[in-house]
């Protein structure tokens, strides 16, 4: 992969050039905590770089909360999201794997797809509640960007991920091949970075996760005291790179009119997986939170060969339950070894 | 351009038949051909109101109408209910995997159904009916609740019983409780399954009815020497997609819409709540 070098300077007016003809988002920090917004020629000086991953997953941009479906909308627009960390683009992979790469094709999914650059960041101040390490991941991203900026005091290096990044940067001269010395401070800043990460989830213990496979039984998941906590918002769900569930509503209102709006769901909701007249597969409290942990390291695996999740920890940071599914995990997978 | 997956046919409501107080059969003529297997299901569009998804229950070979019976359940059932003829609705689909019915040659088929169950197997039997030299002998055992209850008693007691004479057909027919006019067995649908005369070794068993049902019939099906792979169980989950993307009727890593609706029992078991 090719990688250039550009000083900090020159980077910054590369940027403010691209904001006259493009929408790009970036994430800015708003009373600590970074959310992803429109670079402007005021706010430009203020973007975030290489802290870790912003509150909104990446999700948010390809597959919107709320859209029309059938007939599906039109005129999508050319963006730029700057600031996805590499938890947010292994998430991509199976919303691509849902959406775009199977045998049925979501009406808009690989339009936006196509239409949106990703200019990812490396992490370099994760957050106590990101697990990436615990699940194979590394705070720096290895692919699935068309561009990634790591920061380094002495300016910004830009990997080039696809022709769609390499386009982007075009013919500007100030960006540069890159030194063995550059590179080398950068593999030092990513591992402390990672050892980080390492060190935050000490007293977590994922190494036998596979184990999740088949603990299904309700009883095992009341023993982790805190997941009675859990008040069933959905934060987890929404918030979660990975989670793709949606519903279908018939928006349509003249007799013959079949209008389709598709709208983000959560499997945590007791209205999920209810059937007709009442009937549930997941009756209990536990039968839902169990069941999204189980999707994501045991239905997903089988489903698309990788984890459904990341380690991001947006599920934990926005849990209005203060539930920490990391302890859960290792509290279940303990137990489990008992039986 | 990809067609648009969530984009239903047009249907005009031809009929409504009531079959029981509580479980009517829809006829309709899709604007354009809308040609499924014995096994798959549709998506049908109430305007305006919502979607719900269901098995033809009219024979696959019927290429000018598609007929659904629905149970008054709910919201949408509802609706279907109301429908008159000259409505529109949609369907689209069809969805999933259908019946192996090569794998089904030569073959003792036991056909179990319940209530509003009998739907998908009707579809079944008529494709079975089609070709019916293609296997050895067919056994469709159906309950119902009572007398009145029972869906497709016009066919089922008129038409296809005197069949059994001249076919490698039969049936056993049952209610859970039965009144002065009714003739044929009482007690619930396993009932029928006690003396069964099938050589079990060359035969397969295709369940479909209420979870309670079918968990019943599973278990009497292995008491009597089936085997799980032998054993095909027609699953309901939630649907909203039907073709693998929301998520909602997984059964663990299993679809419903995708890699179902009829699941041998040998692959659900070990998922959670498979009964419901
Ligand atoms: C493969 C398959 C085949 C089937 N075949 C048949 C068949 O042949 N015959 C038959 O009678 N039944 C069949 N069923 C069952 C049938 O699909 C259900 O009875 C039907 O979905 C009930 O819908 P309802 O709206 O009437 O029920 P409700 O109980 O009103 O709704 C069911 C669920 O839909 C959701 N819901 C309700 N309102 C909304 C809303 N506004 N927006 C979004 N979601 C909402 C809720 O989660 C609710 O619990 C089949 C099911 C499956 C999965
Ligand atoms: S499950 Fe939680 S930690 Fe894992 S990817 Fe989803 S939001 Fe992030
Ligand atoms: S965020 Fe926490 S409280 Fe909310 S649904 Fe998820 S687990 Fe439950
Ligand atoms: S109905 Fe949507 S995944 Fe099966």
């Amino acid at each position: 992969m090719d990688t250039l070098y550009i000083s900090n300077k020159d980077w910054e007016s590369f940027i403010r050039g691209k904001i006259e003809s493009r929408k790009i988002f970036a994430p800015f920090d708003f009373n600590g905590t970074l959310f992803y917004a429109k670079i402007t020629a005021e706010n430009a000086d203020d973007i975030v770089y290489n802290r870790a991953r912003p509150v909104e997953p990446l999700k948010l941009f390809l597959f919107p909360f709320k859209e029309r479906v059938s007939p599906s909308v039109e005129g999508i627009g050319d963006i730029v999201v700057m600031g996805p960390a590499a938890c947010d683009l292994k998430g991509l992979e199976i919303l691509d794997r849902v959406f775009k790469d199977g045998d049925y094709k979501d009406p808009c999914y690989a339009e936006r797809r196509e239409k949106t650059l990703i200019i990812s960041f490396d992490c370099a101040s994760p957050y106590p509640v990101c697990f990436c390490e615990l699940v194979g991941l590394h705070p720096y991203p290895e692919g699935n960007f068309d561009l990634n900026v790591s920061r380094i005091p002495e300016g910004f290096l830009v990997d080039i991920g696809s022709d769609k990044g390499r386009v982007f940067i075009g013919e500007d001269q100030k960006f540069f091949q890159i030194t063995d010395e550059l590179r080398k401070k950068r593999d030092e800043g990513r591992r402390k970075a990672g050892e980080t990460i390492k060190e935050l989830n000490r007293d977590f213990d994922f190494t036998n996760i596979e184990n999740l496979k088949g603990a299904c039984q309700t009883e095992l998941w009341r023993i982790p005291k805190e997941v009675e906590n859990c008040v069933q918002c959905g934060s987890c769900t929404n918030n979660c790179p990975t989670c793709v569930c949606f519903l279908l509503e018939d928006t349509g209102n003249r007799k013959e009119e079949m209008r389709k709006t598709k709208v983000w769901d959560s499997c945590l909701f007791p209205g999920y997986a209810r059937m007709a007249a009442g009937a549930s597969p997941r009756p209990t409290l536990y039968d839902r939170y169990a069941n999204r942990l189980l999707c994501k390291y045991w239905y997903m695996v089988e489903n698309f060969g990788m984890k459904g999740c990341t380690g991001c920890g947006r599920c934990i940071a926005g849990c209005a339950g203060k539930i920490d599914k990391r302890r859960v995990i290792t509290e279940v997978l303990r137990e489990k070894e008992k039986v | 351009m990809d067609k648009n997956i969530y984009e239903p046919v047009k249907c005009r409501v031809i009929e409504v038949i009531t079959e029981s107080p509580t479980i009517k059969t829809v006829i309709l003529k899709p604007e354009k051909e809308f040609s499924f297997l014995a096994g798959q299901f549709a998506s049908l569009t109430v305007p305006g109101v919502g979607e719900a998804p269901f098995t033809p229950s009219s024979s696959p070979y019927e290429k000018e109408t598609l007929e659904f019976t629905v149970m008054k359940a709910g919201r949408v059932t509802a609706e279907i209910h109301n429908l008159k003829p000259g409505d529109t609705v949609g369907v689209r689909g069809p969805y999933g995997k259908p019946y192996p019915l090569d794998f089904y040659k030569g073959k003792e088929i036991l056909l179990v159904g319940g209530g509003v169950g009998l739907a998908p197997l009707r579809a079944l039997f008529f494709a079975l009916m089609h070709t019916v030299k293609d296997y050895k002998r067919i056994v469709f055992c159906c309950g119902a609740k009572t007398p009145d209850d029972y869906i497709y008693k016009g066919k089922i007691l008129d038409e296809w019983h005197p069949l059994c004479d001249k076919l490698p057909l039969c049936f056993r027919i049952t209610v859970d409780r039965k009144d002065e006019k009714w003739k044929y067995g009482e007690g619930v649908v396993t009932k029928t399954l006690d003396g069964l005369d099938v050589d079990i070794k060359n035969s397969v068993a295709v369940v479909c009815g209420p979870p309670i049902m079918m968990k019943f019939t599973t278990l009497k099906l292995l008491e009597i020497g089936y085997t799980d792979p032998q054993i095909y169980l027609s699953m309901e989950r939630k649907m909203y997609c039907g073709v693998g993307q929301c998520r909602h009727c997984l059964i663990g890593d299993l679809f419903v819409c995708k890699d179902g609706p009829v699941f041998t029992y040998d692959k659900l078991k070990g998922k959670p709540n498979i009964w419901v």
